[in-house]
C-alpha cells in the first residue's frame, strides 16, 4: 500500500502546505482562515488559526528555510505570516488587484513570490528593506483569462503560469537589487521583468497545475481535457509532448525525479507518468489501490449508474451488473484530490509526499516499496 | 485586417475542402459496396478536425461520417480494427449524431458509445467537450 496515513482534517480542504520540519501542516479548511495541525503522539492538533482573510484562502506555502507562510484569498489579499514567539503575525502584501487571487508560491531562494489572479494578472513580491515591507510588480497584459497555477525555475528568476485561456507561458522575473545578473548563461541573456520567454498554445481548454523537474530542464502542466503536456527545451523552438489519457482530468502535478512525475485530480487516485530512455512520456499506472475494471463503466464505478440509464435507452433492458456505490473501492481519497506537496526528507531516499482534496483528507503517500518505479527514481 | 484576409482564405478554402469531402464520400461508397465498413468509417474520419471552420463543410462531413456510421453492423468487431487515433474524433461524432434525436442514428450511436468508452475511457468523452478549438 502506497498510502501511509489518511487524516481527515475537514469536510473539504482548498489547498495545504508543510512547515519545513514536516511536523506541522497548513491548511485551508475551505473557509477564509488557514489552520495549522501539529502531530503530537500520532495525534494531529491543531495549534494555530490565522485569521485575516475575509474569503476563501485559494492559496498557501511555507517556505522551507525562512519559515514564513504565505497565503492568498479570493478576498484579493495576501499576508505573508512570521512567526513570533508562540503567534504568527500577519504582514499584508498590497497586490491591489480586483478580482480573486488564484494560487501563490514561494521562489526557491525564498526572496520573492508569485501570485496568479482571476484578473488576468501574475503579482512578483519581494522585500523592500529599507522600508519593511513587500511590494508587488505585475504581469499585465498577457495572460486572456484566470491564471490558475505559477511555477518558479530553480534559478529564481524563471516563472511558468497556467491559465484558463488554455496556454501555458514562461516569463522573466528579473527584479533589479533583488536578483543576480548572471552573465553569459545559457537560458536568457537579457532577461526584463514580465518579458515572456515563451507561451505554450498546446490545449484547447483550461490549463493548471504546472511544474518544473528539478534541473528545470523540463516543464510539466494539464488540460482539463484529460491531457498531460511534458515540454522540454523552453525556448524560441520548445520540444513538447501531448499524452492523452484515458481517465478524468487532472487538477495538478508534482516531479519526483526528472523521468517521473504524478498527477492528482478527479480519479481521486494518484497517476504515475514516466519517461523512458527515450524521453517518452507515458502513464504507468495508478498508484493507490483501484478496483480493476473489465468492461468499463460496469463494475462499481460511480458512473456505472448513469450509463446504465443512458444505454438503456438503447436496450430493452439494463446490464444487471451496474449496481452500486458512489465510492470508488479501494481509493483512499472519495473526492477530487486538488493538490500534492512533496515531503521529502534531506538526505532519505525515500520519496514521500502528501494530497489533499475535497473530501477533506490529507493523505500522505511513500513510494519507498513501490518496485516498478525505483527506475524512474 | 488579419482576420479579413483569413476569411477569404476561408472561404476558397471552403469549395476546396467540399470537393474533398464529395471524393471521399464516392470512396466510402465504393468501400461499402465491398463490405468493407470499418474502412469505409477511417475514410469518413480522416481530416474531420483541422481547419474545417466552414458551417457547409461542417454539416457535408457529417453528413459523410453518418453515413459511414450507420453501415456498421458489428461494433465489436469494428474497434478490434481501429486505431485508437481515430477515438477522440469518432467521440465527437457521436455526440453530434445523439444531438440529432433522429432515433435510428441515436439507437446506432449509443450504441458504438458504450463500446468506445469502455476502450478509450472517460479522458476521450472529456476531449470530446473540452476541445472548443476543432469543433466538428
Amino acid at each position: 500500500m502506497a498510502a501511509v496515513a489518511v487524516h481527515q482534517f475537514a469536510q473539504c480542504i482548498t489547498c495545504h502546505a508543510w512547515s519545513p520540519d514536516h511536523s506541522m501542516v497548513a491548511l485551508c479548511p475551505n473557509n477564509n482562515e488557514v489552520h495549522i495541525y501539529r502531530l503530537v503522539n500520532d495525534k494531529w492538533e491543531k495549534v494555530h488559526v490565522l485569521q485575516k482573510h475575509d474569503q476563501i484562502v485559494s492559496g498557501i506555502d511555507w517556505s522551507g528555510k525562512s519559515n514564513r507562510i504565505v497565503s492568498v484569498s479570493h478576498d484579493r489579499n495576501s499576508y505573508v505570516w512570521n512567526r513570533e514567539g508562540p503567534e504568527w503575525v500577519p504582514t499584508l502584501v498590497i497586490l491591489r488587484l480586483n478580482r480573486a487571487a488564484l494560487c501563490v508560491q514561494w521562489s526557491p531562494k525564498e526572496n520573492k513570490f508569485a501570485v496568479g489572479s482571476g484578473a488576468k494578472t501574475v503579482c512578483v513580491c519581494y522585500y523592500e528593506q529599507e522600508n519593511n515591507w513587500w511590494v508587488s510588480k505585475v504581469i499585465r497584459k498577457k495572460h486572456d483569462s484566470s491564471v490558475t497555477s505559477v511555477a518558479w525555475h530553480p534559478n529564481n528568476i524563471l516563472l511558468a503560469t497556467t491559465s484558463t485561456d488554455g496556454k501555458c507561458r514562461v516569463f522573466s522575473t528579473f527584479i533589479k537589487g533583488v536578483d543576480t545578473r548572471e552573465s553569459k548563461t545559457g537560458s536568457s541573456s537579457d532577461p526584463k521583468f514580465g518579458e515572456q520567454i515563451v507561451q505554450l498554445d498546446l490545449s484547447s481548454s483550461w490549463t493548471f497545475g504546472v511544474k518544473w523537474s528539478p534541473s528545470g530542464n523540463t516543464l510539466a502542466y494539464v488540460g482539463h481535457n484529460s491531457m498531460i503536456y511534458f515540454v522540454d527545451d523552453i525556448g524560441p523552438s520548445p520540444l513538447a509532448q501531448n499524452v492523452a489519457f484515458r481517465n478524468l482530468p487532472l487538477r495538478d502535478v508534482q516531479f519526483f525525479s526528472e523521468k517521473m512525475v504524478i498527477g492528482v485530480g478527479f480519479d481521486c487516485n494518484p497517476m504515475i507518468f514516466a519517461a523512458d530512455k527515450s524521453g517518452l512520456w507515458s502513464f504507468i499506472r495508478f498508484l493507490g489501490e483501484r478496483k480493476e475494471s473489465l468492461s468499463g463503466p460496469k463494475s462499481g464505478s460511480q458512473f456505472s449508474e448513469a450509463f446504465g440509464k443512458l444505454y438503456g435507452q438503447a436496450k430493452h433492458g439494463l446490464s444487471n451488473d451496474t449496481v452500486e456505490p458512489s465510492k470508488i473501492q479501494g481509493a483512499v481519497h472519495d473526492n477530487c484530490i486538488n493538490c500534492i506537496a512533496l515531503l521529502n526528507k534531506k538526505g532519505s531516499e525515500t520519496k514521500r509526499f502528501s494530497t489533499s482534496g475535497m473530501d477533506g483528507k490529507v493523505v500522505i503517500w511513500d513510494l519507498g516499496n513501490q518496485q516498478d518505479l525505483k527506475e524512474y527514481l | 485586417m488579419m482576420a479579413a484576409a483569413e476569411k477569404f482564405v476561408e472561404a476558397d478554402n471552403a469549395e476546396a475542402i467540399i470537393t474533398r469531402i464529395e471524393h471521399k464520400s464516392r470512396k466510402i461508397e465504393s468501400l461499402l459496396k465491398q463490405n468493407k465498413p470499418v474502412e469505409a468509417l477511417k475514410t469518413a474520419l480522416e481530416g474531420s478536425s483541422h481547419m474545417i471552420r466552414d458551417e457547409r463543410c461542417k454539416s457535408a462531413n457529417w453528413i459523410v461520417v453518418h453515413r459511414a456510421l450507420m453501415a456498421i453492423k458489428d461494433v465489436e468487431g469494428m474497434f478490434s480494427s481501429l486505431d485508437p487515433e481515430y477515438y477522440d474524433i469518432l467521440m465527437k461524432y457521436l455526440y453530434r449524431g445523439l444531438s440529432t434525436g433522429d432515433r435510428p442514428t441515436c439507437d446506432q450511436c449509443l450504441r458504438i458509445h458504450e463500446k468506445l468508452t469502455e476502450r478509450a475511457g472517460l479522458g476521450c468523452i472529456l476531449r470530446s467537450l473540452a476541445d472548443t478549438v476543432n469543433a466538428i
